[in-house]
């Protein structure tokens, strides 16, 4: 380590760009919540009429938290199929199952293709009249179960979880599979001998080892639902598809936000409101899963 | 790491080796998706539009340039392809020299305040850049910025939290003794920084390009919200104006998708190893 001032070049480039463009929005967004703004002209200060707007109007408290409602099924869907797909994947290619190396090349893959290039597959795929789901279903004499998919209020969340699932599993799935690299060879060679087989080590031995990766991957988890716009957007519309069964509160927020003369007003502060409650819920969120966590090391702790 | 571990063990049981053959042949099934979406797309791109449209999942009857021309000299898709390369070669540069100074110098160096600009820079991780979009905006706006890839590939150099995270760990296993020894031949700091570290991390410069080129090349939200003028637009812009019509597109958008397409596929090809593990060692605490 050196004593120098030199540090300060160093630094200062980086931080006054990380400052302006990522810090100071953030508290801003907080600042301008309080306030009616259209960008222009003198700003109004409004106190929490924004956040009595969006949580108690009768209308827009219905549309948000409809939204809302989605982000949240999300969250359940990622701990209830995604996180534990994504362990299971890891483990498979973990204990090097037959031709492991391509496997992971191919789920992988997805990961680096634009949302906007995935909406796209899902059209050829999913649409009702041109789509490839829907010929095949006839092709193969079952044109009966043919559908509207995404335009089925009773699909599109299905549809969209599996195309998401298809997506972006292969990041979580590789932090994982890291975090699994690094379990010490002695506690697998002596779960070994004790002649415990791919299954009981999995649970016994690999899963307790894997807290700091389910601690990073439910960080990444919780924002990317939480922010939930490119894939519904693309999927549903700007209005969040049939029924808004594909709204959520990110899109809610560029429809308010962005939308002018289409969806009504155009308030910074309404908007802004919408972003710093979104905040608070995530902040929310990472302090239940630190204290879930927590509690789960503490139990594992306690059991051995 | 030891690269191969010993699995065939005495507990390997022949049902256990069925089971994981199983799974093997499953997830090389499922597999195919990827290849077919893909495949399918690019060969789609080479079929005139009545060879589309009767033949819309098979191999094309003869592969003609048609549909690139339309795209890319009519349909201005050349601007958007352009636009793309410029943004990602501007977000690009500016975040890997500013994320790798600033790694630099909370790294290399000890003063009072590290602990707590360390933490500072780290803390984008956790804030979605999504929540400051308006503010965002009027600071563009008042930066004359609004509606200019330059404006929108400092958004991305700032978003450098997870760079920063990437180069700290690869300077905490830097050799000191080599900076000791350039400055005792009277190198100043910057300059041992240029002509010493700087070809020393070309690999770690390397990932984190990698990982960000990919990221912008792809990225929606942001160029939807910024750049509103369809002389600024971007590959998925432009995607995404054929898919939201893609009826009367339909000949077009495959090779628009093609052309997004094919760089990512060639460079993931080329380097997914590298992507995987930079990716995960910004992630896994090591």
């Amino acid at each position: 380590m050196k004593r120098s001032r030199a540090y300060i070049g160093f630094i200062v480039p980086g931080f006054l760009i990380y400052t302006v463009f990522m810090i100071v929005p953030i508290v801003f967004a907080v600042y301008m919540s309080f306030f009616n703004w259209s960008g222009v002209g003198p700003m109004v200060p409004v106190g929490l009429a924004n956040y009595r707007k969006l949580l108690f109007s009768s209308r827009e408290s219905r549309i948000f938290f409809n939204a809302l409602t989605n982000n949240f099924k999300y969250v359940g869907v990622v701990f209830l199929i995604i996180t534990p797909l994504q362990i299971v994947f890891a483990y498979v290619l973990y204990i090097r199952i037959k031709a492991h190396k391509y496997i992971q090349f191919m789920l992988f893959l997805p990961y680096v293709i634009s949302t906007s290039i995935i909406g796209f597959f899902a059209t050829m795929v999913f649409d009702p009249n041109i789509g490839m789901l829907n010929n095949l279903l006839a092709a193969v004499g079952l044109p009966h179960l043919r559908g509207a998919w995404m335009g089925d209020p009773n699909m599109s969340f299905k549809i969209f979880v599996a195309i998401v699932i298809w997506a972006f599993i292969g990041n979580g799935m590789m932090i994982f599979n890291a975090n699994m690299k690094e379990v010490s060879h002695d506690i697998l060679e002596a779960a070994r001998i004790d002649g415990a087989g791919e299954l009981a080590m999995f649970f016994r031995v690999v899963l307790p080892q894997l807290g700091s990766s389910l601690n990073t991957v439910s960080t990444l988890s919780i924002i990317y639902a939480l922010t939930m716009f490119d894939l519904p957007f693309l999927l549903g519309g700007v209005q969040g598809g049939v029924n808004n069964t594909l709204d959520f509160v990110q899109m809610v927020f560029y429809r308010r936000a962005f939308g002018g003369t289409y969806f009504g007003e155009t308030s910074l502060g309404y908007g802004s409101a919408i972003s710093v409650t979104v905040l608070v819920i995530i902040m929310a969120c990472f302090l239940l899963l630190r204290a879930l966590i927590y509690a789960l090391e503490r139990r594992q702790a306690g059991s051995i | 790491m030891t690269k191969r571990r010993a699995h065939k063990s005495i507990s390997e049981t022949r049902s256990a080796a069925v089971a994981k053959g199983i799974i093997s042949v499953v997830l090389i099934l499922y597999s195919f998706i990827a290849i077919y979406l893909i495949g399918n797309s690019i060969l789609n791109a080479f079929k005139t539009k009545p060879d589309l449209i009767a033949n819309t999942f098979g191999w094309p009857n003869a592969f003609v340039l048609e549909n690139f021309r339309i795209v890319l000299v009519e349909d201005g898709f050349m601007r958007n392809l352009i636009n793309s390369l410029l943004l990602v070669t501007m977000g690009t540069a500016l975040l890997v020299a500013f994320s790798s100074t600033v790694s630099y110098g909370l790294s290399m160096y000890t003063f009072r305040g590290r602990g707590f600009l360390s933490n500072y820079f780290t803390i984008g991780l956790m804030f979605p850049i999504q929540l400051g979009i308006l503010p965002l905006f009027i600071i563009l706006k008042w930066l004359n910025l609004v509606n200019s890839l330059f404006g929108l590939a400092l958004i991305y150099a700032a978003n450098m939290s997870f760079s920063v995270v990437v180069f700290s760990r690869f300077f905490r296993g830097f050799e000191h003794a080599l900076l000791e020894a350039a400055r005792i031949d009277g190198a100043n700091d910057f300059q041992s920084f240029i002509f010493l570290v700087i070809p020393i991390m070309k690999p770690v410069v390397f990932t984190v390009a990698l990982l960000n080129f990919i990221m912008i090349w792809n990225d929606f939200y942001l160029p939807l919200v910024f750049l509103t003028n369809s002389a600024n637009r971007t590959l998925t812009l432009g995607i995404y104006n054929y898919t939201a019509d893609f009826l009367s597109n339909w000949n077009k958008v495959f090779a628009g998708v093609a052309v997004a397409l094919a760089p990512i596929i060639v460079i993931y090809f080329f380097f997914s190893e590298r992507i995987v593990t930079g990716l995960t060692t910004g992630s896994v605490k090591g």
